[in-house]
């Protein structure tokens, strides 16, 4: 369980002004439980995400992971970036290993785990590959199994398909909601996309920008299993509502 | 790197030798490319060609290693420790541009004419480009890596040598490679300058008893060692980027 209060954080631009990214935010995420942090641009979403991390020292306010506050980065909260942040010099096993080791396990283990990680994202032919030598979804499927393998409670995804094309995309997502449920952990999602955020998440938080607020939060309980379910109109709908709340039009949303 | 082609140099020679045979010059000015080049032969027979040389690249490549050390750790610390940055960044920034020569004669004084010297100013000259090429290299490391890998489990000294050392390597090989002649300019500089053993030193003797056949080879000499220690940089380069995508192939998917 996440538990943010009253968290706010002020960045400086290059000129040294403070501009206020994130302004008195709380919410709490469940175990299990998949939100997405929904909004335009310069929301705050990515730095929301950053500080849940431990990777921004936390100025106001406290984040309680499990009802502790967190200090820093750990491998109990996983994160996947947007351009996939693998290790360039490190083939796709190597990727996965690294964390593995990190873990202190045994050899064998390690090579089993890194082997069965890399077969759930269907890599098992390139886990020889350098990085460079994948395609996009390729690259983000093996930082997927990097960050899964050493099993964090928590999943922190930035934007991870946003760097993809549109096909590629689509079934990534499809993907990700397979490996959700197989293996349940609380994951927060950040992405500009409305449709992506209806399509995957059990709740949808939506924020304004400058500062970064919490607009509204909008629940979106579809059954996932359901291959027609974006042809639905309750999730039509549910996508126009959000979009609308997106583009500052909550009057024409009710 | 591409590969050499010898042609051009057959025709330098070629052209040397004409030159210095049709008498514009006398020999003493201008030797021929033959009378040169068998000079070098008969110092390699006489074994005194590969004492010299030897002297020469052990100076250069002690110097080149212990620059390459010392030049990688202080760039990474320098990265990490606030202090350590602030003491350094003027000092390289006078120190990178400046020669380093300039303090061959006070160092002389401090520890005499031996190998001891000439390592030292190699040192002091060949730390520089790597010192400077390892802050840009990592100071060019996204942020996601190191995040990344922090969040994998590991804790800073890790991040450090497992991350950012790799991730910077690319520009710390380039650093490498720009070291590298430097120490040999450098160690043969400071050979002419002091005299003894060593290539620059021998030439410094043919020099002083006006034996311009015994210069001309030195330079021969020092020109075909350069070029050998760059083309083992480049291959040392291919081998520890084996990884990186210049020396992959394009990607097939």
């Amino acid at each position: 369980m996440i538990e943010v209060e009253g968290l706010s954080h002020t960045y400086r631009t290059p000129d040294g002004r403070a501009v206020s990214a994130l302004d008195n935010i709380s919410l709490t995420v469940a175990e299990r439980e998949f939100v997405a942090l929904l909004g335009p641009s310069g929301c705050g979403k990515s730095t929301l995400l950053y500080l849940l991390g431990g990777f921004l020292p936390i100025e106001r306010g406290v984040i309680r992971f499990n009802s502790t506050p967190i200090t820093g980065p750990g491998p109990d909260r996983g994160i996947v970036f947007q351009h996939f942040a693998l290790f360039p010099w490190k083939t796709v096993r190597g990727n996965v290993l690294y964390g593995l080791e990190k873990m202190g396990l045994p050899r064998a283990d390690r090579e089993a785990r890194a082997r069965e990680f890399i077969e759930m994202v269907g890599l098992s032919a390139f886990a020889d590959s350098y990085p460079s030598q994948l395609s996009g979804g390729m690259k983000q499927r093996a930082a997927i199994a990097r960050t899964l393998a050493v099993d964090p409670g928590t999943l922190l995804m930035d934007e991870p398909f946003g760097a993809l094309d549109a096909q590629t995309r689509t079934q990534m997502q499809t993907e990700l909601l397979r490996i959700w449920r197989r293996s349940p952990k609380a994951v927060v999602f950040v992405t500009h996309d409305v449709q992506e955020a209806v399509y995957l998440a059990e709740r949808i938080i939506v924020m304004s920008a400058r500062p970064g607020r919490i607009k509204a939060i909008v629940d979106a309980k579809f059954d996932r299993e359901d291959p027609q379910l974006v042809r639905t109109q309750a999730f039509r709908d549910r996508v126009d509502e959000v979009w609308a709340l997106v583009h500052d039009n909550t009057a024409e949303a009710r | 790197m591409a590969r050499l082609s010898v042609l051009p140099f057959l025709a330098l020679l070629i052209v040397w030798e004409a030159v210095a045979r049709s008498g514009l010059f006398t020999a003493f000015v201008l030797p021929s490319a033959s009378t040169v080049l068998l000079r070098i032969w008969a110092d390699g027979a006489t074994g005194e060609l590969f004492i010299h040389l030897g002297v020469t690249l052990y100076r250069a490549l002690v110097g080149f290693l212990i620059a390459a050390a010392l030049g990688i750790l202080l760039g990474l610390i320098i990265t990490r420790v606030a202090l350590v940055r602030w003491f350094f960044e003027p000092i390289i920034s006078i120190g990178f541009p400046m020669p380093k020569i300039v303090f061959l004669p006070i160092v002389t004084l401090w520890l005499g004419f031996d190998d001891t010297l000439k390592i030292t100013m190699v040192v002091v000259d060949a730390a520089f480009p790597v010192v400077t090429a390892t802050i840009a290299g990592v100071a060019g490391v996204e942020k996601e890596l190191t995040w990344s890998a922090r969040s994998l489990g590991a804790n800073e000294r890790q991040m450090v040598r497992e991350v950012l050392f790799p991730a910077a390597l690319p520009q710390i090989m380039t650093g490498l490679q720009v070291a590298l002649p430097v120490a040999l300019i450098v160690c043969v500089v400071a050979e002419m300058l002091t005299g003894g053993k060593g290539l620059g030193g021998a030439m410094l003797g043919a020099s002083r008893v006006a034996d311009s056949p015994g210069i001309f080879a030195g330079i021969v000499e020092i020109a075909v060692a350069g070029y050998v220690l760059v083309q083992g940089m480049s291959a040392i380069r291919s081998k520890v980027l084996a990884w990186h995508p210049e020396a992959l192939p394009p990607a097939t998917v």
